[in-house]
């Protein structure tokens, strides 16, 4: 299928409105647009940053896009001990949504928040999409640090798409990274990836083809683990796929949560003249 | 030095045919079709014999100027026949070409060959343009992305789809897999800053072709500086310069062969097809932009005696860099070979031994 080209809003996520939901003692904000299945978020170790890979996917599902506890405006964090601790309070948060069953999507760090919850809740949760995951990493992957642009050239292979999206603050970053680092866990998480094979959840997996976060080689691990992972490289996109080529992101995330492991069978229409 | 042959399957017109490209495919004639392929292997048992260390094959259409359009096909012929020269196959057409596909047919001609296949990826000649109908603005795209799905499908050990701009599959999985690991020997053909940065990115050779030694060696000192800034330094094999020869017994003799070459472009087009063609089709070598070449013959840029051109050789390799010289020893397209022969012999008695320590 060709990719729609669609105008899309000047500022990322200008139709989601801004919600609240508590758990585990917790304040939680999220951000929810569109209609139709839930698609729930979770983003990585960066924070909430609604892209036009949101604006997207809203168009199809109604998608549920949290910030997780300690992450952005949020108090510190300091409870959250582990990274199946968080994947339950945000089951938690899901749950008080009124969503019993739900489709799952993590970015980077989320990735791995998204794979504990399917792991916690597999009944749950009907199919995960994981963008750029951070669960399994090269050994040795540094998080990108230093400046906000150098930061921000490490995560895109694009940065001229991020438009109107403020730089990261150094402030909540310095106030998030504890929590980041007390959750990511090791490079390689044996506990984690001793459970994949049992997930049977319908899994895309997505790596940019420009990552220099972590290796899109990587994608090859969760591909062996999960019987039911596929594996998309997109091209040319870095870390953050959704920014750098939103139209190729939904596209695939939309066939795939749609029609899940026959998403291979093309529907491409070739007839050029009836 | 090591040095190509390239062969471009000669075939000798009975009759004289129009000039302009596309050639009509009903002036073809089959039994100098059937002559053209059989004197190849004989000519190519000759090439190894003498000592070169390849025979090189590319893609072009809807021509007898170099009758390879399938070079795949001429490739595993080439190489079921002969025993120990590399083939170097110079190259698919990426942007015009199923991607995966090259992969396919690039790994099983690696493994039929043991080993001996030499790839070189590119985005084509202008007039190929039309032979598939691709649009030329999306050429340059279609290549890079092309060649990165290439390198990938030979690579990934596990299953999976490409998202790309230009190209999307959903599954990837190739058997077999090339025999040279992790994958043949790989060049990104051209002079243009794209193609160098490409290849420096993703550690793979360099090959120019035809221009004088300063202008590819624009490309070639961008080449190693951006290999450079990846990190890494090219080794001489990894430049591949193109070129015309003319050698003979004296210089004058040489300079006498030149005179006699017909003054003509390699593939030249209606006017209105041309001049269209070049507006769309913006071309550079290391960034600065270059005029696709539009009139008169292709450069030649070694002439001479053997000494003469042994010097071109040692000068070639301060400039340019290249430690692969892959050579056109008489004009594709001319149907006298006797020529071609004397030339091939005078090369590997008196040009070749003594460029081996360039």
């Amino acid at each position: 299928m060709r990719e729609e080209r669609i105008p899309m809003p000047s500022a990322p996520g200008a139709a989601f409105s801004e919600r609240y939901v508590e758990a585990d003692g917790f304040r939680i904000r999220y951000m929810e647009a569109g209609q139709g299945a839930p698609l729930v978020h979770l983003h990585g170790a960066g924070g909430l940053r609604l892209t036009p890979g949101h604006d997207l996917l809203s168009r199809r599902f109604r998608v549920v896009a949290f910030e997780m506890p300690g992450f952005g405006q949020s108090p510190e964090n300091n409870g959250t001990r582990s990274m199946p601790e968080l994947a339950s309070t945000m089951a938690q948060a899901i749950k008080n949504l009124g969503l019993d069953t739900f489709n799952l999507m993590g970015t980077s760090f989320g990735g791995k928040t998204a794979l504990w919850l399917a792991l916690q809740a597999p009944e749950r949760v009907l199919a995960l999409v994981l963008e750029a995951p951070a669960a399994i990493r090269q050994e040795g992957a540094e998080s990108p640090s230093g400046s906000p642009e150098e930061i921000v050239r490490r995560l895109y292979a694009h940065p001229e798409r991020l438009g109107a999206i403020p730089m990261p603050d150094p402030a909540i970053r310095a106030k998030t990274q504890p929590l980041v680092q007390r959750l990511r866990g090791p490079d390689r998480d044996a506990d984690l990836e001793s459970r994949l094979p049992s997930l049977g959840a319908p899994t895309l997996v997505l790596f940019g083809t420009l990552d220099s976060v972590i290796a899109p080689a990587m994608g090859r691990v969760y591909k062996d683990l999960m019987p039911g992972c596929h594996l998309v490289f997109v091209y040319d996109a870095g870390h953050g796929i959704s920014t750098d080529r939103p139209e190729a992101f939904a596209e695939v995330v939309v066939d795939f949560l749609e029609r899940h492991e026959a998403f291979v069978i093309s529907r491409t229409e070739t007839v050029i003249h009836p | 030095m090591k040095v190509s042959f390239f062969e471009t399957a000669r075939y000798c017109a009975p009759q004289a045919l129009p000039s302009e490209w596309p050639v009509p495919s009903g002036a073809y004639d089959r039994d100098a079709g059937a002559r053209a392929y059989g004197s190849m292997i004989e000519r190519l048992e000759y090439v190894e014999e003498l000592g070169f260390d390849w025979v090189s094959v590319s893609e072009h259409h809807y021509s007898p100027r170099i009758l390879t359009p399938a070079p795949i096909v001429s490739a595993s012929y080439i190489a079921a026949r002969l025993r120990k020269i590399k083939i170097a196959l110079l190259g698919p057409i990426v942007p015009q070409s199923n991607p995966v596909r090259v992969a396919e047919e690039l790994a099983m001609l690696d493994t039929l060959a043991q080993g001996r296949l030499v790839v070189g990826l590119l985005r084509g000649t202008t007039n190929e343009y039309l032979t598939y109908d691709l649009n030329p603005a999306e050429a340059r795209e279609r290549t890079d992305e092309g060649m990165e799905l290439i390198l990938r499908a030979w690579t990934e050990p596990q299953p999976f789809g490409w998202q790309g701009r230009h190209f999307q599959y959903r599954t990837v999985s190739i058997w077999p897999r090339p025999q040279q690991q992790p994958h043949p020997p790989t060049y990104a053909l051209g002079t243009s800053r794209e193609s160098c940065e490409f290849a420096a990115r993703n550690h793979l050779g360099c090959g120019v072709s035809y221009g004088s030694f300063e202008a590819v060696g624009k490309a070639t000192r961008y080449y190693r500086e951006q290999c450079a800034r990846h990190g890494w330094q090219p080794a001489p094999e990894q430049i591949i310069y193109r070129a015309n020869m003319l050698l003979a017994e004296t210089d004058e003799d040489a300079q006498a062969l030149l005179r006699e070459q017909p003054n003509q472009r390699p593939f030249s087009m209606r006017p209105g097809v041309s001049d269209a063609l070049m507006k769309l089709d913006s071309r550079n070598i290391a960034g600065e932009a270059r005029a696709p070449i539009v009139s008169g013959a292709l450069p030649t840029t070694f002439i001479g005696s053997p000494d003469t051109v042994v010097e071109q050789v040692r000068r070639c390799r301060d400039v340019v860099g290249a430690g692969v010289l892959d050579l056109s020893l008489h004009p594709p397209g001319s149907g006298d070979l006797e020529p071609l022969m004397r030339a091939l012999e005078l090369f590997g008695k008196k040009v070749l031994p003594r460029i081996r320590d360039i």
